[in-house]
C-alpha cells in the first residue's frame, strides 16, 4: 500500500534531558503482600458490619438520649416539687457525671498505655528487620520512658543505659534491652500465670457447683490478665482488660490453633491419667492448662519487644510447673 | 575423650590488624562485660590462658600488646615478626534441659598469630615459577618502585650459566622493591619471607627473582637455577608454613583494611581483592561430616569476612562498609557457601578509639568521628561519603582507573585512646562480640 504524504510513519526522535536514571532504583507498584494470610487475618480480627455498627450508634443514640431527658425531667419535676430536692438532685448528677468523666478519662488513658506497648513493639520488629540502629534506640528511649516511674527496674535500666552505646546493631541493641529490662519481668508474669492457672485448677476441681466455677474461672483469668498487662507496663483498666481478653482469644484463635493442640497433648496426657483416677481432678488440669495457654498469650500481647532472645514460655512447662505444688509432683520431678 | 578444640584461624594481610584483633578478643573473652551479643556470656563458668599444646612454638604475648594498648600512653603493638600460638580454655555450663545435669563442659581455642606478609605466599602454592615471573614483570611494569629492578632484570640474560652474586644482587634489588611497594600500600609482594625472612636470610632458598623466561635454557642457566629454587621455597618454607598452621583450622576469620585501600586509590582496591582472592583459594572451607571427624579430615566450617577499623566512620556508614568488604570477596564467600560453609560479613573496630561526633562543615551537618591521632593531636574526621552500591568502588577499580570519580576519600590513622575500665569490661571495640558469636558461639 502507497504511503500517503499525512499517513507517513513517525521519524526518529533523539531529546536531550537533564538529569540520569537509575532503572535499578525503579519503584514498581504492588508488592507481593500474602494476600490469602491477610484474609485470614482479617476474618479472624473482623469488626463489626457497616450496618451493625450503624445500628448500635442509633441505639446507643436513641438510649442515652432517653436517659438524658429522663434526668432532666427527673431534675426539672424535683426542682417544681422542692426547690430543695432539686438542688440535691442536681449536685447528685452533675457528681456522677464527673465521676463518669473520670472512669472514661482512666480507661482511654489504659487503652492509649496498651496502645503504646503495641507500637513499641510494633518500632521493634520493623527495627530488627531494617536493621536500622536509628528505630533501635528510638525504641529503647521510649521503653525506658516506660519503666522510668518503676524504682526496682532501676538498676536495669542503669545496666542498659551503660552498654547501649556499644552496640551497633539494631538486633544486637534490642537483645540487649530484651535480656536487661524484659527477661526480670517474664519471670514475674511468669508467675503470675502460673498462680492463675493453680486457682483455676482447684477451684474448678474442688467447687462443686456449675456456674460458680465459671466465674471464678473467668475472674480469675481477666485478673491475671490485668496483672500481666501491668507488669509488662500496661495499664489495663477494667474495659481493658476485656478487650485484652477478646484479642487473646482472636490471637489463639487466628495464630494459635495448631499450636493448641501440639502444646496441649502433654497436659492432656497428664490429664487423663489424672481423669482416670478422679473426674474432678482432670477437669481441674484442663481448665488450668486453658488458663495457662491464655496467660502465655496474653504475655505476647502485652510484651513491648518480641520473644528473641528468649524462648515463648511453653504452655506444658508452665502447667506442670504451676500445678507441682498442687498434686505434688515437686519431688517426684 | 579429649576436651574439644577449635582451632580459629586469623586471616589478614599485614596492617590488617590481626594482632590487635587477637589481642582485644582475648582481653574482651577474659573479662566478658563488654560483650553482650555473646550468647553464651551468662553460661561461661571460667576462661584461662593456658599454656598452648605446640611446644616449639613461642607463645603469643598477649600481655605485652595489651599493656600497648591500654597503658597510660596507647600506642599500637609493634608489627608481628614471627609466628606464635595461644590456647583460651573455656569451662562453660551447658544449655537446655540437658545443661544442669551433665555439668560443665571444657572448650579450648587455639589462635595463631603469624606476619601478614607470609599469608601472601599461600597464593604461591598452585603456580610455576614461570606463571608467577610473568605475573609480577606485568604487574611490576607500571611501577615506579620498580624501575631500579626492572633495570637490573633487563640487563640479565636467564640462559647464561648461574653467577651467584649476580643472582644476590638481583635477590636484593627484588627485595628493594618488595619493601618500597609495601610502603606504597600494594598488597601482592610475594614471596612474603623477602620481607620477613626470619632465619632464612641469605639462604639460597631466599635468593632469587623474577626473570622473563629464555628461549633457549641450557643445563644450569639463571633462569632454570631460578625456577629450582622458588620450587624449594614452595616445598621447603610455604608448605610446612601452610601445613602446621593452617589446613587444620576450623573456623575462619579473614580481615581486610578495605578503608586503607580506598584511601590508596582505585588500584590498591584491585591489587587488594585480586591478592585476597588468590590467598582464600588455599584454603578448604565446606561442612565436616561425622565421617570426616572420624577421619581427621577438617574444612573451615565457618568463615568471617570483617572490615576491620570500623571506628574510622560514623555507624550509618558501617552498612555501606560491609557491602564493599562482601563485594570484595565475592569470589571467596560464593565458592565457601557453595561448599556448605557457613559465612557472614561485617564492619568491626578491634579496638575502638573514637567516638562519634557530629560537626559542621559550611552549615551542613557531618556525621564524624573524633579521636587522637599518633602526634597527639585530637581531631575529628569526616571520611566522605561511601557510596551505598559497592559497585561505585570496584568498578573503577577493575578497570584500572588512577582515581576515584566524584568521590573523594581520606582516612586518618587513629592511635588508641586512653580509656577507663572498669571491672570486669574488656578494653572498647565494635562488634567484636558479634564476630566472637558467629566464630564460636554455637560451640560454648
Amino acid at each position: 500500500m502507497p504511503i500517503e504524504p499525512d499517513d507517513k510513519l513517525k521519524a526518529p526522535a533523539l531529546i536531550e534531558v537533564e538529569g540520569e536514571v537509575d532503572p535499578g532504583a525503579e519503584q514498581f507498584e504492588d508488592p507481593p503482600t500474602g494476600r490469602a494470610m491477610d484474609g485470614v487475618r482479617r476474618l479472624a480480627s473482623a469488626r463489626a458490619s457497616g450496618f451493625a455498627r450503624f445500628a448500635g450508634w442509633v441505639f446507643g443514640s436513641l438510649f442515652s438520649l432517653i436517659l438524658t431527658v429522663a434526668a432532666w425531667n427527673f431534675v426539672t419535676g424535683l426542682f417544681a416539687a422542692n426547690a430543695w430536692l432539686g438542688g440535691l438532685a442536681s449536685v447528685l448528677l452533675g457528681l456522677a457525671a464527673v465521676i463518669v468523666l473520670v472512669l472514661v478519662a482512666g480507661e482511654a488513658r489504659a487503652f492509649a498505655r496498651l496502645a503504646r506497648l503495641d507500637s513499641i513493639r510494633a518500632q521493634a520488629i520493623h527495627a530488627a528487620d531494617a536493621a536500622d540502629l536509628k528505630a533501635a534506640r528510638a525504641v529503647l528511649h521510649r521503653l525506658e520512658g516506660l519503666y522510668a516511674g518503676r524504682p526496682a527496674m532501676k538498676w536495669a535500666r542503669a545496666r542498659l543505659a551503660e552498654r547501649q552505646d556499644e552496640v551497633f546493631d539494631a538486633d544486637g541493641l534490642l537483645r540487649l534491652a530484651e535480656v536487661e529490662l524484659i527477661l526480670p519481668l517474664d519471670a514475674m508474669a511468669r508467675a503470675e500465670v502460673e498462680a492463675a492457672a493453680r486457682q483455676v485448677a482447684t477451684v474448678t476441681a474442688l467447687i462443686p457447683l456449675a456456674l460458680a466455677d465459671v466465674a471464678t474461672a473467668l475472674v480469675a483469668n481477666l485478673r491475671m490478665i490485668r496483672r500481666v498487662a501491668e507488669i509488662y507496663g500496661g495499664r489495663a483498666g477494667s474495659l481493658g482488660s476485656w478487650r485484652l481478653l477478646r484479642r487473646v482469644f482472636v490471637s489463639l484463635v487466628a495464630t494459635g490453633a495448631v499450636a493448641l493442640t501440639d502444646d496441649m497433648m502433654g497436659s492432656f496426657a497428664g490429664g487423663g491419667i489424672l481423669s482416670r483416677l478422679s473426674r474432678r481432678f482432670g477437669e481441674g488440669v484442663v481448665n488450668g492448662a486453658l488458663t495457662a495457654r491464655i496467660g502465655v498469650a496474653a504475655m505476647e500481647i502485652c510484651r513491648p519487644l518480641p520473644f528473641v532472645a528468649a524462648e515463648r514460655p511453653g504452655v506444658s512447662a508452665t502447667v506442670s510447673r504451676a500445678m507441682a505444688g498442687l498434686f505434688g509432683q515437686r519431688d517426684g520431678g | 575423650m579429649p576436651d574439644p578444640v577449635i582451632r580459629l584461624g586469623v586471616t589478614g594481610l599485614s596492617r590488617a590488624g590481626k594482632t590487635v584483633f587477637i589481642t582485644n578478643l582475648v582481653a574482651n573473652l577474659l573479662e566478658r562485660g563488654r560483650m553482650p551479643q555473646l550468647s553464651a556470656r551468662d553460661r561461661i563458668e571460667a576462661v584461662y590462658l593456658q599454656p598452648q599444646p605446640d611446644l616449639t612454638l613461642p607463645r603469643f604475648a598477649y600481655e605485652d600488646h595489651l599493656a600497648a594498648m591500654t597503658g597510660d600512653a596507647p600506642h599500637w603493638p609493634q608489627s608481628t615478626r614471627a609466628v606464635s600460638e595461644l590456647r583460651l580454655s573455656f569451662r562453660v555450663r551447658g544449655a537446655g534441659f540437658f545443661g544442669g545435669l551433665v555439668g560443665p563442659r571444657v572448650l579450648h581455642v587455639d589462635i595463631v598469630d603469624y606476619p601478614g606478609e607470609w599469608l601472601l605466599d599461600l597464593a604461591l602454592l598452585d603456580k610455576s615459577y614461570e606463571d608467577w615471573a610473568e605475573g609480577v614483570l606485568a604487574r611490576m611494569a607500571g611501577r615506579a618502585e620498580a624501575r631500579d629492578f626492572m633495570a637490573l632484570a633487563r640487563a640479565e640474560d636467564g640462559a647464561l650459566a648461574l653467577d651467584e652474586p649476580r643472582a644476590m644482587a638481583l635477590a636484593a634489588a627484588f627485595t628493594a622493591y618488595l619493601t618500597a611497594a609495601r610502603a606504597a600500600g600494594w598488597s601482592d609482594c610475594t614471596p612474603g619471607r623477602f620481607l620477613l625472612p626470619g632465619d632464612l636470610a641469605g639462604s639460597p632458598v631466599l635468593t632469587f627473582a623474577p626473570l622473563p623466561k629464555p628461549a633457549h635454557r641450557p643445563r644450569g642457566c639463571l633462569w632454570s637455577e631460578m625456577e629450582r629454587r622458588f620450587d624449594a621455597y614452595k616445598a621447603r618454607v610455604v608448605r610446612p608454613f601452610f601445613r602446621d598452621h593452617f589446613a587444620r583450622i576450623d573456623r575462619q576469620v579473614v580481615l581486610v583494611d578495605v578503608l586503607g585501600a580506598i584511601h590508596q586509590g582505585p588500584r590498591a582496591v584491585e591489587d587488594l581483592r585480586r591478592t585476597m582472592a588468590e590467598v582464600l583459594a588455599a584454603f578448604r572451607p565446606g561442612r565436616n561430616g561425622w565421617l570426616d571427624r572420624l577421619l581427621g579430615g577438617h574444612r573451615v566450617e565457618r568463615i568471617l569476612f570483617a572490615a576491620t577499623k570500623a571506628d574510622h566512620l560514623h555507624h550509618h556508614q558501617h552498612p555501606a562498609l560491609t557491602a564493599i568488604t562482601e563485594a570484595l570477596l565475592r569470589d571467596a564467600r560464593s565458592r565457601a557457601d557453595f561448599a556448605g560453609a557457613q559465612t557472614a560479613a561485617l564492619s568491626l573496630a578491634s579496638l575502638r578509639c573514637t567516638v562519634e561526633e557530629d560537626i559542621t562543615r559550611g552549615g551542613e551537618k557531618l556525621e564524624a568521628v573524633r579521636g587522637r591521632l599518633a602526634d597527639g593531636r585530637q581531631v575529628a574526621l569526616y571520611a566522605g561519603e561511601l557510596p551505598g552500591d559497592p559497585a561505585r568502588i570496584l568498578a573503577p577499580a577493575r578497570e584500572g582507573a588512577e582515581r576515584w570519580l566524584n568521590a573523594d576519600f581520606s582516612m586518618m590513622g587513629f592511635a588508641p585512646a586512653r580509656a577507663a575500665r572498669k571491672p570486669g569490661e574488656g578494653p572498647p571495640h565494635i562488634r567484636l562480640d558479634r564476630a566472637a558469636e558467629f566464630l564460636i558461639g554455637d560451640r560454648l
